[in-house]
């Protein structure tokens, strides 16, 4: 166990930012006990791995580069700590930084503070010879074997060193110290030729704007700031007082005075005036949280502050209203529906139920409107909302059979605008299985009033109803449904025939709406959900042969589309 | 340092190689592009890195924005040092099984004390019985 204990000098092997340092220095490895046995050490030098041509021979088969060396090698004690001194100078010169070989058993970021402590100890001269500089270079690059070159493609342009040693900000192992100021030198006085790929500019850096560094800071700083530092800051007020007497005894007793050091000031800023943490900002839902730098994350309440705006006439408001009115109708709904035990939904024959239902009638019917136009006018907003229309069309069977008549006719009256604006939702489907009981059960008059509102001409426009309502899935099935249901009635009462001005309009109206059909083209022509039996026999009685077949075909074609 | 004497501030650290230790135990490594006042950071170039035993893999990631809670402490990276590591590194697919298989082992030798346990328990038990009895 030589190599313990024995003092020997041992050159420092530095990497490159060491290297023209002042006397930095190698040093007696007595108080280390971090050395590893000469034995060990030889074992370690053929273990050694060379990138570089490593003569392996430890004993100083004298290299022209490192003749010079040779006279220093007489100095050192111990051969073994030598040799392995000797390649480890070979091999981690050229690879600057990169790499200390790993000898003497240690790692080499612990053989490198070695160095610094043993620096520390005992001062010698160093003689800095270096492989040329060429060397370096290429070993440098061989070593950069980087895994994924996409990460390092760029340096980040805030290499310039720091010069600020944090010297009065913590109270650094001399060690530590030493380490530090070694690197800032090192850093302060490497030429760039060294790291040429440091040189490349970042074109990520600066994401962060001054600007808005100096915000962030700003923010910080205003969290420190205080009335009372002595007593909210105890600790580095206290601090800094014994740095600076510290200083000044240094002064007094001669040593240089160093660079002042920097106090931290916090900015007086004025503190804002009572700031509100939850704000509402017109026209939203909800409240937002503003955060400060004493409220970083506040809690919104859940109550509601202030009164809800009323803002006439603005669409956006409106649309709220008729949301915010089907929210409510729905609830109701779901109140009956909860009543309603297991089974299919039927007007039901509880008293309060049928109170319900009404209610909730009264309520899509009216919408507390006094103008029955208006009130019109809110039914068909709630029906242009899809969750509208699944509100009617699931309160629908609970309803007695004159209500549910009054909405059906107001559907059909209005039907090609519910087409148009149901195009985004596509939605009307939903209301045709309700409709089409309801239609059932219609009677022959109520039948042709829904008609008559599909073939009515209406002001201002050259087009019938029924052209827009065969275009369109829902609305062709209804159609049909209608026209089934007639035929029906005709066909099981015969007195129907006998009230003529009733039979004729019924009578026009299918022949109507046959020639509608058979003038629309095909593709046009929608794909009823269901098609009743009965319509071709329908129009058989009413129109001619022609124009049945015509109306076979399109009506068969579509179908079959 | 130089804006707040006295201060930890990352605002030097920024456009710098940073490794990042979060609170579910991730690593991610990347240049860090910027900050705020909680410490929320926008991590680029982000590789998220794995390690078993002596071996790890690197995932990249692209783009980080971490909240600032979730960070555990992260420190800069010296680009000179990096690479000069014992480690080794491997693919992301080994790497991925090498942790499945710690996994694994993890698991088993939790249950297999868990399993200890339980039978210990278990003769405690018939020991209390028989020592009540006699």
């Amino acid at each position: 166990m030589e190599g313990v204990g024995q003092p020997a000098k041992m050159k420092c092997l530095e990497g490159p930012h060491l290297k023209q340092g002042p006397a930095k220095s190698c040093v007696s490895l007595a108080p280390e006990k971090e050395l590893v046995s000469a034995s060990q050490l030889e074992e370690e030098e053929e273990n050694e791995e060379g990138e570089d041509d490593l003569d392996p021979d430890p004993d100083l088969a004298p290299d022209p580069e490192e003749e010079e060396e040779e006279e220093d090698e007489k100095d050192l004690g111990d051969p073994a700590v030598l040799s392995a001194v000797h390649n480890t100078q070979r091999g981690g010169l050229s690879s600057p930084g990169i790499k200390i070989p790993d000898v003497l058993g240690m790692s080499p970021t612990s053989l490198h503070f070695l160095w610094q402590t043993l620096d520390y100890l005992s001062p010698v001269l160093f003689r800095p010879k270096f492989p040329s500089a060429n060397s370096p270079a290429c070993h440098f690059g061989h070593q950069l074997l980087l895994p994924d070159p996409s990460l390092f493609c760029s340096l980040p342009t805030s290499w310039p060193p720091k010069f600020s040693l944090p010297s009065h900000l913590t109270q650094l192992h001399p060690q530590h110290q030493r380490l530090l100021q070694l690197q800032q030198h090192s850093r302060m006085q490497s030429p760039p030729a060294k790291k040429p790929w440091s040189q490349q500019p970042d074109p990520y850096a600066n994401l962060m704007t001054r600007k808005e560094k100096d915000w962030v800071i700003k923010v910080q700083m205003v969290q420190l700031q205080s009335e009372n530092p002595r007593l909210d800051d105890y600790y580095y007020q206290k601090y800094y007082q014994k740095l600076e007497k510290k200083q000044a005894d240094d002064e007094l007793l001669g040593r240089k005075n160093k660079v002042e050091s920097l106090k931290l000031v916090t900015p007086y800023i004025q503190k804002a005036e009572a700031y509100e943490s939850v704000v509402r900002i017109e026209g939203s839902l909800g409240q937002v949280a503003v955060s400060t730098c004493f409220s970083p994350r506040r809690a919104i309440d859940a109550v509601p502050h202030g009164t809800q705006e009323q803002e006439a006439g603005a669409a956006s408001s409106q649309r709220l209203q008729v949301l915010h009115h089907i929210e409510k109708m729905f609830l109701q709904l779901l109140e009956i529906e909860e009543g309603q035990k297991d089974g299919p939904p039927e007007p039901c024959y509880s008293e309060q139920q049928s109170n319900q239902v009404e209610k909730l009638f009264l309520a899509l019917k009216t919408q507390e409107q006094n103008n029955l136009e208006e009130a019109a006018d809110g039914f068909l907003q709630v029906l242009s909302v899809r969750k509208g229309k699944a509100l009617v069309a699931r309160m629908l069977p609970f309803l007695p059979q004159n209500q549910a008549v009054s909405l059906l006719l107001a559907i059909t009256h209005h039907l090609p605008l519910l087409v148009r604006r149901d195009v985004t939702d596509q939605a009307l489907q939903m209301l045709f299985k309700p409709l089409d009981r309801c239609i059932s059960h219609l009677t022959f008059h109520e039948l042709l009033q829904g008609l008559q509102g599909l073939t009515l001409l209406a002001p201002g426009s050259s087009e019938r109803p029924v052209t827009v309502v065969l275009q369109n899935q829902f609305g062709i099935s209804l159609l049909y449904a209608l026209l089934s249901h007639g035929e029906q009635l005709v066909s099981l009462d015969s007195s129907l025939e006998k009230s003529n001005s009733d039979y004729t309009t019924w009578t026009d109206m299918v022949v109507l709406i046959a020639w509608e059909i058979a003038q629309m083209p095909t593709a046009s022509l929608a794909e009823p959900l269901t098609f009743p039996s009965n319509l071709l026999p329908l129009f058989c009685h009413h129109v001619d042969k022609q124009l049945v077949q015509q109306l076979e075909a399109r009506m068969e074609l579509a179908w079959i589309y | 340092m130089n804006y707040m004497p006295g201060t930890a501030s990352l605002i030097e650290d920024i456009d710098k190689k940073h490794l990042v230790l979060l609170r579910d135990g991730r690593t991610l490594i990347g240049f860090l592009r910027s900050i705020d006042q909680f410490a929320n950071l926008v991590l680029h170039q982000t590789v998220e890195r794995i390690h078993v035993g002596k071996k790890y893999g690197d995932i990249p990631r692209g783009i980080f924005v971490v909240r600032g809670e979730n960070v555990v402490l992260l420190g800069e990276i010296d680009l000179e040092k990096e690479s000069d590591t014992p480690l080794q590194q491997v693919s992301i697919e080994e790497i991925l099984e090498e942790q499945r298989v710690e996994q694994q082992t993890r698991l088993e030798a939790e249950k297999l004390k868990v399993q200890a346990l339980k039978d210990r328990e278990k003769e405690v038990q018939t020991e209390e019985v028989r020592g009540s009895q006699s």
